[in-house]
């Protein structure tokens, strides 16, 4: 293949070199076309001539008389002599032409007879060459159609997949809505807790002070309690050692009375009595004292337990700040559920931002559908194109043919104007042939009736 | 309750692409590869609230489509839209005389799609 086209390329060449000479020796052609105007006007006389000599023949040989008939030979030849000898002479100066430009003409075709086999030889490859178009132009057509076919398949898979993504992003979609819908009602759900809590917490903390308040009056009032129980122990001191000294003053009047003899026996029965209640006071002292003790013993442990409640007291203000902390984080729960409500909005819009960049994505995926019809109109001009170039080469190996083309390119591609559907075909035809539009592509895309 | 479109093109991106886009939407959609079928469909019992049509598709194409749709009973004043490349004003005069109510040129974006399908539906 690739020799018989370097072959049809080589043979080209020299035709167009053997043309080229051609145009050269433009002395040569003009006197070819002298020749030829020469060789037409002698023919066209000698059959003049010839005519006349056969008419004269005619007339001689039924005209003359027996008599003269011998001589009909030498009569017609000085006949002839006198027809022909004047128009010979005549033209001689044509005959001298005709034999110069003969033996150009002889010249030439010697010259270029080898220039015109090689021209034939190239005309026979081109037409082997343009009958070879036909399996290229075929495979172009067929690589063209399996490319629509595979691009058609894989924007179908991308279609596909765009579709997919899309039912996902619904899924998801009504998974934010539902959380959207869970999220305003943590939120409100929140807040009437907080807000219940907040009122509870100030509950609290009111009956916390109130207590408080209970708890600190009731111990002052037993530290005083405390405190004059305390103060009863010195008293039973002072009865202690009065009934001491009433005993011992008792025991003495009893003495003084014995020494008295029978006159103070009376005496002495009273201060036997007074003795008597000194011990008695004595006991009395001791057992008040003792419960004195017990009730200062009881009244420490008191104060001891109320000690205790102090420290507890101090817990509850602990308390008090860990309510506040906890209302902090209530607090702060609220924002976050306010910011995580706010999130899936943002979610919700982005995915409506998404849906529609999906459909605009599907928007272009028609320039696939566009494109499609652009190539299967090159896929028809391919074949049209393929037809020409066959009838050309039958053409030319046919010596019938007078040269007239009812079809050309120049008329193929002219009628494609008609056969464009988009303003685009019609703009690239332009841009590369030239010339105007005779469509009218110029109305909106978008039209409504 | 969802609105339906019946799209017809024998190119089967241009359908599953706007299937796509019309579903996202939220519109049913029914398909037809050519004219006869889409007009097979209306017969048998389809009724769709609007008719998307390519123009040149093999069997029946768009033009005559609409000619038929208009020619049968209870499909006078559906609104039919015509989705082609062709974009020469002879064809678009006439489709419009044979009935169709819009023309778009090839490629729409989905966004446009669905303002056209808005105005000629209303309540879409």
């Amino acid at each position: 293949m690739a020799s018989a086209g370097s072959k049809g390329i080589d043979g080209v060449s020299r035709v167009k070199a053997g043309v080229a000479r051609v145009g050269d020796d433009a002395t040569a052609a003009d006197r070819k076309i002298r020749l030829r105007r020469i060789r037409k006007r002698l023919l066209s006389e000698a059959l003049v001539r010839f005519a006349l000599l056969v008419l004269l023949w005619f007339s001689l040989s039924y005209g003359l008389g027996p008599d003269l008939a011998p001589y009909r030979l030498r009569f017609a030849g000085l006949l002839a002599l006198f027809i022909l000898l004047p128009g010979l002479a005549y033209k001689r100066r044509h005959l001298v032409e005709a034999r110069d430009a003969v033996s150009h003409m002889w010249a030439f075709s010697q010259l270029h007879f080898s220039e015109v086999s090689q021209m034939l030889e190239a005309s026979n490859v081109l037409q082997a060459d343009i009958k070879d178009s036909k399996p290229y132009i075929d495979v172009m057509h067929e690589q063209i159609g399996d490319s629509l076919s595979e691009s058609e398949g894989e924007v179908l898979k991308v279609i596909e997949q765009i579709g997919l993504l899309h039912a996902k992003a619904s899924q998801q979609r009504e998974r934010i809505a539902e959380s959207i819908k869970s999220g305003k009602e943590l939120n409100e759900s929140t807040n009437i807790r907080i807000e219940n809590n907040k009122q509870i917490i100030a509950a609290i903390e009111m009956q916390l002070d109130a207590q408080n308040e209970e708890f600190m009056s009731n111990f002052e009032r037993i530290e005083g309690m405390a405190g004059e129980v305390g103060s009863l122990a010195p008293l039973v001191k002072v009865i202690t050692s009065i009934a001491q000294q009433t005993s011992l003053l008792a025991l003495n009047a009893e003495i003084e009375a014995a020494r008295a003899g029978n006159a103070g026996r009376g005496f002495a029965v009273v201060a036997f009595e007074v003795r008597k209640l000194a011990v008695l006071s004595t006991k009395a002292a001791a057992d008040i004292s003792e419960k004195i003790k017990t009730t200062c013993k009881k009244v420490d442990a008191e104060m001891g337990a109320a000690k205790d409640s102090l420290k507890e007291h101090e817990s509850n203000t602990a308390m008090s700040h860990l309510i506040g902390d906890l209302g902090g984080m209530q607090d702060e729960f609220s924002k976050n559920s306010r910011l995580l409500l706010e999130v899936i909005t943002e979610v919700d819009a982005n995915y409506e931002e998404s849906v529609m960049r999906l459909s605009q994505a599907l928007g272009h995926i028609q320039f696939q559908d566009v494109m499609r019809q652009r190539m299967e109109h090159v896929q028809e001009s391919l074949v049209e194109m393929r037809e020409h170039l066959l009838r050309l080469s039958e053409d030319a190996a046919d010596p019938a043919r007078d040269g007239h083309l009812d079809l050309t390119f120049k008329s193929m591609l002219a009628a494609h104007f008609n056969k464009y559907r988009m303003a685009s075909q019609a703009v690239t035809h332009l841009a590369v042939s030239g010339g105007e539009s005779t469509g009218d592509h110029s109305r909106p895309a978008i039209e409504l009736f | 309750m969802a609105m339906t479109i019946l799209v017809v093109d024998d190119s089967a991106t241009m359908v599953m692409s706007l299937k796509a886009t019309l579903s996202m939407s939220g519109f049913l959609v029914e398909t037809a590869s050519h004219g006869q079928a889409a007009l097979d469909k209306l017969k048998s019992g389809t009724k769709p609230n609007l008719i998307i049509t390519d123009i040149n598709m093999p069997v029946m194409g768009g033009m005559e489509l609409i000619g038929k749709v208009r020619a049968l009973p209870g499909f006078r004043f559906i609104p039919i839209l015509t989705l082609t490349t062709e974009s020469e004003a002879s064809k678009r005069d006439e489709g419009k005389r044979l009935g169709a109510t819009g023309w778009l040129v090839k490629p729409v974006s989905g966004d446009d799609l669905v303002k056209v399908i808005k105005k000629v539906l209303p309540g879409a």
